[in-house]
């Protein structure tokens, strides 16, 4: 699957990668939500979008917002720092939203999975 | 997974956590700026986002003393933000604590005390990707010379997987190389020996061992005395192979499936000596003086400098200029640095032209709100020649790299819609402008689905191969060649009226209908429509690609394998019906 990985930490996005690339996937890194859009305007061959929530000017929900304004619907999950209940019960239309703790390595690679499965029928 | 493919996240997870961890100390010297300036909301904003990252950070690496103490923090800071007032002295104490106990860490013994996980990769860094490392702006358009000096070149393409590199060598033909297929280690070392290649392109595994691709690399170049030029392809994307490719000197790692057009990139920065196009920079400084000291130290290290000592002067200046980054001071008077960075930004052509700050502004808060603006970088004056040509070499490079992945088509190497689209838009303003004709033609490979089909698809891309190479190779510099999708082509021809348009694309059309593909044992011809559209007859470039697209529907009705021209839209509705496939001169 091609995901796009947005995060404002570099080190943070390239960990999600890192785990990605090594279930197959093939990832391309973003620092900031205009940057995300200029790659997704770019590319329509990716299929999925990955991103922080906390960035600077152009939040993760800001990005999801405009992506669904430019009528394009790939799946969108959201990673944060906090408890992602409240934000996934609060906004329609999110794939998931998972924590950024330790246990995101076990969880997201099957999230993952599961959506690039719902993807080819 | 196999568990040799679980040991590379793990190593690559401990390389980037410890890349984390050297980085934590200057974040937190960062967020302690950001403490000094409160009550100051900016500030109060801005700590509480350095502190949200270090939790979920360090949250995902599974450093959890870290992430419980970053939290505390986070947690205090977005309560202030959710009150609105400014933050109460106990919170600030607790954030002061939080600093305190951070120390406590010490944070840099924490590093040294687990050698294991680090692999002292950090001053070599490994591409994170498949990403062309040094590639060059291709202008589409005659590269004759070019061409058949490729095939000059000795090149080998090893790959136990003989198929797969008969398929491959079939289409690097297409891009002018003659490669030379191997498909054993013995071969290749016995091919080496006796002729020696201007490049090896080589797979990872073989039969003889997991590396045994990279190790024979590596022993042949030992054995010869001198390196081997080689670049590696593998269905393999992990770090250890990646690894291997790099200390056997490889220098590109492409990921099967290939893709040709990369392969061609790196080859053509492999076999040619020539120097890349020097970097082009536009240097922003009100003092005349320290501008011409930047612009001289760039131009000593081979760039090409532009510079404006009035930010008035920088549109005008860029125009034509083709800058690969802009260089700029952040004071100046009537209109700051960041002031120039936001009209830049504003404007979709510079939106990604790297900006880096020089300035003697050394108060960090500030260096960072000027770089919110989206500049890349900051360097403080007075700064040593070696660092700036440094800074501004890395920068450039990376965007032209950026650049070229972004507006071109990945199996033809020519521009891609979105490209294509906006330079249609650039070359009917500058027709108007300069009261120039311009022609659009849109291009479609005849029963193509036919060709994939009957041949497959390896047969479908050699097509599509074929004609945009001839289509580079024929059009002048001036025209722009783009994928328009799937089996479409798209030129803009600038200067060019009606009649010439139809003449040279007349002239493509034959040549290409002689070209002689293979497929297996079976050979087979192709043919292509065209549809023409002149400015100013369409004046915009909507009505260009609608009438264009309208000709070349005339085209495919009247029989395919021809050029049609665009008429105006009162007579074509009958036109298509009743005189489809008549030929009209006199354009």
């Amino acid at each position: 699957m091609h995901i796009l990985i947005v995060d404002d930490d570099p080190l943070a996005g390239e960990l999600v990668a890192a785990l990605l690339e090594d279930q197959g996937h093939e990832c391309r890194l973003a620092e900031n939500g205009i940057e995300a859009l200029e790659q997704l305007g770019a590319d329509d061959g990716i299929e999925l979008v990955i991103s922080d929530l906390n960035m600077p000017l152009v939040s993760g929900l800001d990005l999801f917002a405009e992506l669904r304004e430019r009528g394009l619907a790939l799946p969108f999950v959201l990673l944060t720092g906090d408890d992602p209940a409240d934000i996934l019960a609060q906004t329609p239309g999110l794939s998931a939203a998972l924590m950024k703790d330790a246990a995101l390595e076990e969880a997201l690679p099957v999230l993952v999975a599961t959506l690039a499965g719902a993807a080819r029928p | 997974m196999a568990p040799a493919s679980s040991e590379t996240f793990k190593a690559r997870k401990a390389r980037l956590r410890a890349a984390f961890l050297d980085q934590l100390p200057q974040r937190l010297r960062e967020a302690r700026v950001h403490l000094t300036r409160l009550p100051d909301h900016a500030a109060l904003v801005a700590l509480e986002l350095a502190f949200h990252t270090i939790k979920g950070s360090s949250g995902s690496f599974g450093l959890t003393t870290i992430t419980d103490l970053a939290r505390e923090a986070d947690d205090v800071l977005k309560a202030a933000l959710a009150a609105g007032t400014p933050i109460a002295p106990g919170s600030l104490a607790t954030l002061t604590a939080v600093f305190e106990r951070f120390d406590a860490l010490d944070l840099g013994a924490a590093d040294r005390a687990d050698p294991a996980e680090r692999y002292g990769f950090e001053s070599e860094p490994l591409p994170p990707g498949p990403v062309p490392g040094q590639m060059t702006e291709e202008t589409p358009g005659p590269a004759h010379d070019h061409a058949s000096r490729r095939c000059e070149q000795l090149v080998y393409l090893c790959d136990d997987d003989s198929d797969l590199a008969q398929e491959l060598c079939a289409q690097l033909a297409c891009f002018g190389y003659c490669v030379t297929a191997l498909t054993t280690l013995e071969a290749l070392r016995a091919a080496v020996i006796a002729d020696p290649p201007a490049a090896v392109i080589m797979d990872v595994m073989f039969p003889e061992g997991e590396h045994a691709g990279p190790a024979t690399i590596a022993a042949l170049g030992v054995e010869t005395g001198h390196a081997i030029p080689s670049m590696y392809i593998s269905g393999r994307g992990d770090f250890q192979a990646r690894l291997q490719a790099v200390q056997a000197g490889g220098s590109a790692y492409c990921t099967k499936p290939v893709k040709t057009t990369e392969l061609v990139e790196f080859l053509d920065a492999l076999t040619n000596r020539e120097t890349p196009t020097p970097f082009h920079v536009l240097v922003v400084d009100d003092e005349p003086a320290v501008a011409q000291l930047h612009a001289m130290i760039l131009e000593e290290a081979g760039m090409i400098t532009a510079v404006a000592t009035d930010p008035a002067q920088v549109l005008d200046l860029l125009k034509g200029f083709n800058a690969d980054l802009v260089l700029m001071d952040i004071h100046m008077p009537a209109c700051s640095g960041p002031e120039l960075a936001r009209v830049l930004r504003q404007m979709a052509g510079y939106l990604s032209l790297p900006i880096i700050y020089l300035s003697s502004e050394t108060d960090r808060e500030r260096q960072f709100e000027a770089l919110e603006v989206g500049a890349d970088g900051f360097l403080t004056k007075p700064v040593e020649p070696a660092r700036l040509v440094t800074e501004v070499s890395l920068r450039a490079e990376r965007m032209r790299t950026l650049h070229s992945l972004m507006v071109r088509d990945g199996l033809t190497g020519l521009f891609n819609h979105n490209t294509i689209m906006q330079l249609l838009d650039l070359g009917v303003a500058n027709a108007r402008r300069d009261h120039q004709p311009l022609c659009f033609a849109m291009i479609d490979v005849d029963r193509f689905k036919r060709v994939n089909d009957t041949y497959g698809h390896p047969a479908g891309d050699q097509v599509l191969m074929a004609l945009s190479r001839g289509l580079r190779l024929r059009l002048r510099d001036s025209d722009v060649v783009g994928r328009y999708g799937g089996e479409e082509f798209a030129v803009v021809f600038p200067g060019v009226d009606v009649q010439q348009a139809r003449d040279i694309l007349d002239q493509l059309r034959m040549s290409f209908a002689a070209v002689l593909f293979y497929a297996g044992n079976a050979t087979f011809n192709c043919t292509f429509s065209a549809g023409v559209a002149a400015f100013p007859l369409w004046s915009s470039a909507d009505a260009l690609t609608e009438a264009a697209d309208l000709a070349l529907y005339r085209a495919k009705r009247g029989g395919r394998d021809r050029v049609e021209i665009a008429v105006m839209p009162d007579a074509s509705g009958d036109l298509a019906r009743d005189r489809s496939g008549e030929d009209r001169d006199g354009h």
